[in-house]
C-alpha cells in the first residue's frame, strides 16, 4: 500500500502544483462534514484538503455577487455578508457545522430554503476549476444573467469530486428579509401534506416548508417588517390552526444578532434546530436523501421503514434515517416512484449500496468522466457500481 | 457535397418520404434563424413527428457522419440554428403538445415546439403560470428556450430557464433517448440537466421538457417612471436594490428606445426624456404594497418628472407591450439595426452606456438601448443602413459592445447566446484551456461533432470564414493559403 499523503494548497496555484505533481488517485476533502455521503472513497495515494483555500475574493454589495475560495465555510461567509444586509439563500443542516462552499456544491447539498432558492446550482454563477491533468478551467462569471459557453459549474454539482476540483466559486446573492418567522402545527404526515397543499394553493409564498417525525409541520414566512403580521394572520386563518414560533425582533437588532450565523439562529429556533438534527442522521442508522414528486412523497415515505424523517412537501425531497438494511429496497422504492436517492450518512464498516439504479444517461456521465479525469485519479469508489 | 440516396432514403424510411425536404427552394425557408445575416442552405429538412421520430432521424445521422441542426421557431438571435451544408436542420416544430399540466405538484410536461406563451396559457386554469418570459415568448418555443438557457424581463427575481427545468428528455448524438435531471430539484450525480440547458443545441436534442410552474401572484403592480438622465435612473436601480426589494422586473430605456416603442405602440411613453424606468413588483399584496411605495419614494429621490402607476391590467399591459415591442419599433426610426446582446455587473450601466454612447459618436451610427436594469442585461440596438453601406461599421461597433461588456466585468451574451454569431469573441471572455475543457464536455456527448457543429465553440473555419456566400478567408487575403 502506498503512503497517503496529505496536500493542503492555500491558493489556486498550489492546488494546481499539488494536482500536477501527486501521481495516483486523489481524494478531495473540504471540512469533512459529508466525507461519509454517498460512494465510499477507495484508498486513494493522496488526500487534497481544501480548508487551506478561504477568503473572500471579491464581494461587490451593489450587484449582490461574490466571488471566493471554495474551502471557505459557508458559515463564515454568512457572518461576513451579514453587516451587507445580504446573505446566500442556503441554509443545508451542515452549513452549521462548518461545511465548506465547495462541499456543498460537490455534494449538491440544500436546506429548507430550496423551496424557494434551489439548490447550490441555482445559486452559483462562476466557478474556478483543476482537472486531474492540472488544466485550469473557468465558466460563468460576475454576473446574474450569463449564457456563454457551458456551465461547468452544474457538472461539478453533485459530482462529489470525482470530476475535478473546485478551486473558486462565484455566488448570487440576495438581500436578506427584513424579518422571519415560522408558523408550527402539529400533525401526522398526511395532515401536514394537506395543510402544505393549502399553503401552496393560496397566496402566502412561503420560504419554507418542512414536516418532521416528531409530528410537526413548520412553515416559514419571510418578508417586511409592516407586512408580516397580516401575512402570518391570514395564514393561520386559512389553515384553521398553527403556533406562532419566535417572531423575531425589529430588524437592527435582529440583524447585530444573526451576526452569529446559521448555528445560532438554530439554536434560537428549537424547532429549525430539531430539523437540522434530523437531518443530520443518528448513529446505528443509516441515513438517506430522496426526491420524487411531492404528491408521491408521502406514500413513499409510509412504505418505509423510517426511524426520522424531514419532508419538504413542496420540493419531493426528504432525508430519512433508517435501518442500514433497508437501504437497498428504499433506492428500489424510490426509483420506482421515479425518483432519486442518495446513502448518506451509515454506521461504520456497514456496506451498503450509495446509489440506486444507473440514471438512462449513465453512458454521458461515463463519457464526461473519460474526458476529465481519464485516468480516474479523482474521488475513485464515490460513484460504485455507476462508474 | 449532396446527401446520396442511401441517406436521404434512410431518412424517408425513418420518418416517411413526405416529412423529409429535398425541394432547395422549401429548403430555403430554414437558411437562417432571427439572424439573418449568416445564411446557409441545407441539404434536408427533416419534419419529425414525435420523439421517436426525432431519435430515428439522429441515428441515421450518427450512422453516416451526417451534421445535424435543430431548429424550433427560428427565433433565435445568435445564429444558433443556422444550417451546416453538408448538412440537414431537424425541425421541431411538429412537437408542439403540452403533454400534462399537474397543478397538484405545480409543473407541465410539453413538447419543445410549444412556445413559452402557451405553457403559461395551459397552467393559467390552474393559477400557475412557467416564470422564465422572454420578450418574444408568444412565439419562441421551450426547446429552443432551454436550448439557449433564455431569460427575460421577471428572471431578475424567478431565475431563468435553468432554474425552472427538472428534467429533459434528450436525443443524444448518438440517438439514444435518455432523460437528463429529475422529478425534483433534488439529482442523483453531476447535473447533466444543468450543463444540457444553454448549451445551445449542440449536447443533443431535446423531445421532451418539465418545468417547474409558479403560483400566479396574489398582486402585481407596475410603473413607468421618466428620469432627466441616464444615470438618474441606475440610481433608482441601486437605491432599490440597496433596500432589500427584489422587484419582479426593472426594465430601463433611453431616449431613441422609448421614441421607436411609442411609435410602435402608443403605449404612453413619454418621447423626449432621457430615459424610462419600468418597476413591477408582485408577490402577497400585503409587501407588494411597502414595497410599491418604498419604490416611488425613491423614484422622487432621484428626479423623477412622471410616474405613471398602471391603474388596471389592461395599462400594465399596454406599459409592457411597449417596452417588448421596442425591438421590432426600432425598424420605424431605422433602415436597419443589429440587436446586441451583452451583461455587464450593474453598479457599472451609467459607465457602459457612456462608453456605448462614445462608440456610436465614433462610429457615427445610432445606438438605442432598452434592457433589463436589474440584471445588467443590455440589448443595445446598433441602428444602420446597408443601403448607404454601413453594414460592416455597425457589425463591427456591435461586435465591440459585447466585447466592451466583457472587458467591464460581464458576460457576452445574457439571453441570446452564442451561436454562430459571437463564437469568434468566446477567446475574449474565455482562455484557451476554458475553452478546451468545454469542448471535452461537448465530447464526451458528441464524440463525433455532429450536433449541432460550428456554434458556441470558436472553429478556425468559423472564425476566419463567414458562412454563405463565398468571400475569401483573411489567410487568403494575405497569401498564406489557397483554396483548391
Amino acid at each position: 500500500m502506498s503512503t497517503r499523503t496529505t496536500l493542503r494548497p492555500t491558493d489556486l496555484r498550489s492546488l494546481r502544483d499539488a494536482v500536477l505533481d501527486t501521481a495516483g488517485t486523489i481524494g478531495i476533502a473540504g471540512a469533512g462534514t459529508a466525507a461519509g455521503w454517498a460512494g465510499t472513497l477507495a484508498q486513494v495515494d493522496a488526500v487534497l484538503d481544501t480548508t487551506g483555500l478561504t477568503g473572500v475574493i471579491t464581494h461587490n454589495p451593489g450587484d449582490m455577487t461574490v466571488s471566493l475560495r471554495a474551502g471557505t465555510p459557508l458559515r463564515q461567509l454568512q457572518e461576513e455578508l451579514a453587516p451587507h444586509g445580504q446573505h446566500l439563500s442556503f441554509d443545508a443542516a451542515r452549513v452549521a457545522d462548518g461545511a465548506t462552499v465547495g462541499g456543498l456544491i460537490a455534494t449538491a447539498d440544500a436546506g429548507p430554503a430550496a423551496l424557494v432558492f434551489g439548490s447550490m446550482r441555482d445559486l452559483v454563477i462562476g466557478v474556478t476549476i483543476v482537472l486531474a491533468d492540472g488544466t485550469v478551467a473557468r465558466s460563468g462569471g460576475h454576473v446574474i444573467k450569463n449564457v456563454a459557453g457551458y456551465d461547468l459549474a452544474k457538472l461539478l454539482h453533485g459530482s462529489y469530486g470525482t470530476l475535478g476540483v473546485l478551486a473558486e466559486v462565484v455566488l448570487r446573492l440576495h438581500p436578506m428579509p427584513k424579518r422571519t418567522a415560522t408558523l408550527a402545527i402539529h400533525c401526522s404526515l398526511g395532515e401536514a401534506a394537506e395543510h402544505a397543499a393549502t399553503v401552496l394553493g393560496g397566496p402566502y409564498e412561503p420560504a419554507a416548508m418542512e414536516w418532521i417525525s416528531d409530528g410537526t409541520l413548520l412553515i416559514r414566512i419571510e418578508g417586511t417588517e409592516e407586512a408580516l403580521d397580516a401575512r402570518l394572520q391570514r395564514l393561520r386563518t386559512a389553515l384553521g390552526t398553527g403556533e406562532l414560533l419566535d417572531p423575531e425582533p425589529p430588524s437592527d437588532e435582529r440583524r447585530v444578532r444573526r451576526i452569529g450565523t446559521d448555528e445560532s439562529a438554530a439554536r434560537r429556533n428549537e424547532a429549525w434546530g430539531r430539523h437540522a438534527s434530523l437531518v443530520r442522521g443518528a448513529p446505528g442508522l443509516a441515513t438517506m436523501r430522496i426526491g420524487v414528486r411531492p404528491s408521491r412523497l408521502p406514500d413513499v415515505l409510509a412504505d418505509l421503514p423510517t426511524e426520522t424523517v424531514t419532508a419538504g412537501l413542496g420540493t419531493g425531497v426528504a432525508t430519512v434515517s433508517l435501518p442500514p438494511d433497508a437501504v437497498e429496497a428504499t433506492h428500489a422504492r424510490v426509483h420506482a416512484a421515479g425518483g432519486t436517492s442518495v446513502l448518506r450518512s451509515r454506521p461504520p464498516q456497514v456496506d451498503v449500496p450509495a446509489w440506486g439504479p444507473p440514471p438512462s444517461a449513465i453512458a454521458v456521465l461515463r463519457a464526461v468522466k473519460a474526458e476529465l479525469d481519464p485516468q480516474g485519479r479523482f474521488g475513485p469508489g464515490r460513484f460504485d457500481d455507476w462508474m | 457535397m449532396s446527401l446520396d440516396g442511401v441517406v436521404r432514403r434512410a431518412f424517408e424510411t425513418a420518418l416517411s418520404p413526405e416529412d423529409v425536404i429535398s425541394d432547395p427552394v422549401r429548403c430555403r425557408s430554414y437558411e437562417c434563424d432571427g439572424l439573418t445575416g449568416y445564411r446557409v442552405i441545407p441539404q434536408l429538412v427533416l419534419l419529425p413527428r414525435d420523439a421517436a421520430q426525432v431519435a430515428a432521424a439522429v441515428r441515421v445521422c450518427h450512422e453516416h457522419g451526417v451534421p445535424f441542426v435543430a431548429r424550433g421557431a427560428g427565433t433565435g438571435l445568435s445564429g444558433g440554428a443556422l444550417p451546416v451544408a453538408d448538412g440537414v436542420v431537424i425541425s421541431l416544430a411538429r412537437l408542439k403538445r403540452v403533454l400534462e399540466v399537474d397543478p397538484v405538484d405545480r409543473r407541465a410536461v410539453v413538447e419543445p415546439g410549444v412556445t413559452n406563451l402557451e405553457i403559461t396559457a395551459a397552467a393559467a386554469p390552474h393559477g400557475l403560470y412557467y416564470a422564465p418570459d422572454p420578450s418574444s415568448q408568444q412565439v419562441c418555443t421551450i426547446g429552443g428556450n432551454v436550448a439557449e438557457n433564455s431569460g427575460g424581463a421577471h428572471c431578475l427575481k424567478y431565475g431563468f430557464t435553468t432554474n425552472h427545468v427538472l428534467s429533459c428528455e434528450v436525443v443524444l448524438p448518438d440517438g439514444d433517448r435518455v432523460t437528463l435531471g429529475s422529478d425534483t430539484g433534488e439529482q442523483a450525480g453531476p447535473d447533466l440537466r444543468g450543463v444540457f440547458v444553454g448549451s445551445e443545441g449542440t449536447l443533443g436534442i431535446t423531445t421532451k421538457i418539465t418545468v417547474r410552474l409558479l403560483r400566479t401572484p396574489e398582486t402585481v403592480r407596475t410603473l413607468l417612471a421618466d428620469f432627466p438622465s441616464i444615470a438618474a435612473a441606475g440610481e433608482v436601480v441601486s437605491d432599490i436594490v440597496a433596500a432589500g426589494i427584489v422587484p419582479a422586473a426593472v426594465e430601463m430605456m433611453d431616449t431613441l428606445a422609448i421614441e421607436a416603442a411609442e411609435e410602435a405602440v402608443h403605449a404612453g411613453y413619454t418621447v423626449g426624456v432621457p430615459a424610462a424606468l419600468v418597476v413591477e413588483l408582485d408577490g402577497p399584496t400585503e409587501e407588494c404594497d411597502v414595497q410599491f411605495e418604498q419604490v416611488k419614494q425613491i423614484c422622487d429621490r432621484h428626479g423623477c418628472t412622471r410616474l405613471h402607476i398602471a391603474g388596471s391590467p389592461e395599462e400594465r399591459a399596454k406599459i409592457w407591450k411597449g417596452r417588448k415591442a421596442a425591438f421590432a419599433a426600432v425598424g420605424r426610426i431605422s433602415p436597419d439595426y443589429f440587436v446586441q446582446d451583452g451583461v455587464v455587473p450593474r453598479t457599472r450601466l451609467a459607465e457602459v452606456l457612456d462608453r456605448i454612447a462614445g462608440m456610436g459618436t465614433d462610429a457615427g451610427l445610432r445606438v438605442a438601448n432598452v434592457f433589463h436594469a436589474g440584471d445588467g442585461n443590455l440589448h443595445p440596438l446598433v441602428l444602420y443602413s446597408a443601403a448607404a453601406g454601413e453594414t460592416e461599421r455597425a457589425e463591427k461597433l456591435s461586435g465591440e459592445i459585447a466585447e466592451l461588456c466583457v472587458e467591464l466585468g460581464g458576460s457576452l451574451s445574457g439571453e441570446h447566446g452564442i451561436g454562430t454569431d459571437k463564437a469568434c469573441s468566446m477567446p475574449k471572455m474565455f482562455g484557451a484551456d476554458d475553452l478546451a475543457v468545454m469542448a471535452r464536455v461537448r465530447t464526451a456527448f458528441d464524440p463525433r461533432g455532429l450536433c449541432n457543429p460550428g456554434k458556441v465553440l470558436p472553429t478556425p473555419r468559423l472564425c476566419g470564414e463567414r458562412p454563405g456566400k463565398y468571400r475569401p478567408h483573411p489567410l487568403e487575403e494575405a497569401g498564406v493559403i489557397e483554396r483548391l
